[in-house]
């Protein structure tokens, strides 16, 4: 892998990475009871939310300068660490014995596609 | 499965397709020159068919058992190498499809002990969903 390619392919992580806080934030804020429709879609929240998923589009697109089309789905897979993380952390959630096995199976295929 | 489950099924696979065209045109916007004519134009598509998709998701999986309707993003994944194959000219190695298909066994799987497990979902990489999941607890 050359550095371009590799500054390329760790925008697409970073940029799946804030997109998985984004997530946590939209999930925060439909727990919340609001007053009114507008102020359930017009709250910092969802606003900050947002705007985070608007970066991480720009961030994949100057990442697929350098990265094939058919390594952003796999690199985007990396998400679903994250979104475990968060799931256990902020809201609870139970890890089990076969999504462990999932993202064990993930991250062999990322890595199995970044260097085949 | 019946017919109304498969009618469904197929209209989930139509959107995938479409979710998976806007990858396409952020790599087609990828070559432009930042806020030009072509760029804005394949900006504007990528969060159109987002927009779309996130629309469509929706009302899908009103109809389709969450955990399926998850599983089945993967092919994503295929679609991805087909559009980079036909569109873009990328080359597929061996290595690359035996990553693949461990990535695709690996969403299929976290999906599906997803929901078994804790009646929850967390799945889903793009801001798509505003569904109530239960297991929240610190608010």
């Amino acid at each position: 892998m050359t550095d371009s390619l590799l500054f390329c392919a760790f925008m697409l992580l970073l940029g799946t990475f804030i997109s998985s806080i984004s997530q946590v934030m939209l999930k925060k804020a439909a727990d919340k009871h609001y007053d009114s429709a507008i102020k359930e879609y017009l709250n910092p929240l969802v606003i900050g939310a947002y705007s985070i998923f608007i970066l991480s589009t720009f961030m994949s697109i100057l990442a697929y300068k350098g990265i094939p089309l058919s390594m952003g789905p796999i690199l985007e897979a990396t998400g679903y660490f994250y979104v475990t993380f968060f799931g256990v952390k902020i809201f609870g959630e139970k890890l089990n014995r076969g999504k462990i096995i999932a993202l064990a199976l993930i991250i062999v295929g990322i890595v199995a596609y970044s260097f085949g | 499965m019946n017919k109304e489950n498969r009618k469904f099924l197929i209209y989930l696979h139509i959107l995938l397709v479409v979710y998976s065209l806007s990858a396409v045109c952020s790599k087609l916007a990828s070559v432009e020159k930042f806020l030009s004519f072509r760029f804005c134009l394949f900006y504007g598509l990528v969060l159109f068919l987002l927009a779309l998709y996130a629309l469509c998701w929706q009302q899908i999986i009103k109809h389709l058992p969450l955990t399926f309707a998850y599983a089945n993003k993967a092919i994503t994944v295929v679609w991805a190498i087909l559009w980079g194959m036909l569109i873009f000219g990328e080359k597929l190695t061996a290595g690359k499809v035996i990553g693949a298909v461990f990535v695709i066994c690996g969403i299929v799987l976290y999906a599906l002990n997803d929901v078994e497990d804790s009646g929850s979902v967390s799945t889903g990489v793009k801001p798509d969903r505003t569904d109530d999941e239960g297991g929240a607890s610190d608010d």
